[in-house]
């Protein structure tokens, strides 16, 4: 529980608010590198504000406020250009530095383009997303997270999600959902609609516990039949603040991404690299990537998977919750331990710091603490991941499905040999 | 007859405005607008998670009515 202001503080991310502040500190995913190939300039929005994003020939990426500083008109429509990007409204041009370079209707002899800048951003890509950073200089270095850059087949389903991304993250810190919502609620629709929920996610849950690290916070889950030297508590995965969950387990390795577009949009990524043991991985030109349907006809949200039992959850806790009046209790330390980390963390940034996970000098791989043997399943966990969740979705599940099912039938003769 | 419902809930928020720790027990420095107090409860316990931005103490606080002592078996 908490006040109306602390909980207005907490989700509110627009620019000169304290969580603004601290989460423009951070890059974030603003789009597939697939959309500008297709077309080198769009619209973005990210943390409340709208912005262009554009490629120029050279292969380079640039991000500027949307709104062109002449007369405001849409730069999301402008003209690509070797330099930089050029307004079509009245040619105002500006680099990727935000320099104004061009002024086509003023005189030359006038210092006028010296006095204006575009509030620029800095943009580059990673692991088939474009990646960019909104915040103050100096601009910290891009966190090469393992699943961007590791070898692999990658697959990315998103959802626009209709609510903060507090609440999403809070779940990240929840351990004790899984065994209801994706156990016993998952058997319950399976039940009424004709299939076996799969028994791993409904494992009793014996303990949790919550560890601040470098980069946010491990998670870690005793479940039943399993004990403290068993991957889930020993390993456990983090919380990658301050918007990001790292999961896997059987050759599954996956960024859970959740980009606060607004205060009550969220874009919800799942970045999965399938990297079995034995895998054989092909070359990717373009990373896949597909929506995640969340809504049947009838408006009624679709449960019969896992991450669309998740997201019923989180929207329909509603745009952004009332905490004034939820009732916490013992189990939801991990949530309380959440919202304490983001007050310290705004204090940092007023304080001039650097916040939790910046990363100021080139690191080619950052590597993530992330249980293997997911709740004590063995390899079976990856087909049921595969089945149950968003990735039936995907346009590549039989390729993806047949990459396991041949890396374990390459990985057991010689496991049986030795 | 006032049949106007009231929000659900609302007498726990109001107790959680009035009982939210105000100062930090450490240094007594204001804790509203500047660290946090987070609610649980836990049995017939309401327990602060309480964090201090000025000296940076975390802990739990909790209010109680009466002392409640255990005594062994004899």
């Amino acid at each position: 529980m908490l006040t109306a202001e602390m909980n207005e503080e907490l989700t509110r991310v627009g620019p000169g608010t304290p969580m603004g502040e601290l989460l423009r500190r951070y890059w974030y995913p603003v789009a597939f590198t697939r959309e500008l190939e297709d077309f080198p300039v769009t619209r973005t929005r990210l943390l409340g504000e709208n912005f262009a994003l554009f490629k120029t020939p050279n292969g380079r990426y640039g991000i500027l406020p949307e709104a062109c500083p002449h007369r405001k008109a849409s730069l999301a429509y402008g003209v690509v250009e070797p330099d930089g990007l050029r307004c079509s409204y009245h040619g105002w041009m500006f680099d990727h530095s935000g320099t104004c370079l061009d002024q086509p209707a003023e005189r030359d002899e006038t210092n006028f383009r010296d006095r204006v800048r575009a509030d620029a951003g800095a943009a580059q890509e990673m692991g088939g997303l474009v990646w960019a950073y909104i915040g103050p200089a100096p601009v910290p270095e891009l966190p090469r997270f393992d699943v961007y850059v590791m070898d692999g087949v990658r697959d990315v389903g998103w959802a626009e999600l209709p609510c903060s991304w507090l609440q999403i993250m809070e779940n990240a810190v929840d351990p004790h959902h899984v065994e209801w919502l994706h156990g016993r609620y998952f058997e319950f629709i399976g039940r009424h609609q004709g299939f076996t929920a799969p028994a791993s996610f409904g494992k009793k849950h014996e303990k949790v516990g919550f560890t601040a690290f470098e980069w946010g916070i491990i998670k870690r889950r005793v479940v039943e039949g399993a004990s403290e030297e068993d991957d889930d508590w020993k390993i456990g995965h983090p919380l990658v603040f301050p918007y990001n969950m790292r999961v896997g387990g059987g050759g599954i390795e996956q960024m859970q991404i959740r980009v606060p577009i607004d205060d009550t949009t969220t874009r919800f990524m799942l970045y999965t690299t399938h990297a079995p043991d034995g895998g054989v991985f092909g070359d990717q030109p373009t990373v896949p990537d597909y929506e995640i349907p969340w809504r049947d006809d009838n408006g009624h949200h679709i449960t019969n998977y896992v991450e669309g039992q998740d997201i019923m959850t989180w929207v329909s806790q509603g745009a952004i919750p009332d905490r004034t009046t939820e009732h916490l209790g013992r189990s939801d330390i991990g949530v309380t331990m959440l919202r304490r980390m983001f007050k310290e963390q705004m204090k940092i940034v007023a304080d001039g710091g650097d916040p939790l996970g910046t990363v100021r000098e080139p690191r080619e791989r950052i590597d993530l603490p992330c249980e293997k043997n997911k709740f004590h399943a063995g390899a079976g966990f990856a087909l049921d991941f595969m089945s149950m969740g968003s990735t039936c979705f995907s346009p590549q599940l039989e390729e993806l499905k047949r990459l396991h099912i041949d890396a374990a039938a390459r990985v057991q003769p010689q496991a049986a040999a030795s | 007859m006032n049949t106007a419902r009231r929000p659900a809930y609302a007498a726990d928020a109001e107790h959680h405005r009035r009982d939210a720790p105000r100062y930090c027990p450490r240094c007594g420095c204001d804790l509203v607008g500047t660290g946090i107090a987070v609610e649980f409860w836990e049995g017939t316990n309401r327990v602060f998670h309480t964090w201090c931005a000025a000296c940076r103490w975390t802990g739990d606080i909790t209010p109680m009515t009466q002392m409640v002592g255990h005594e062994p078996e004899h």
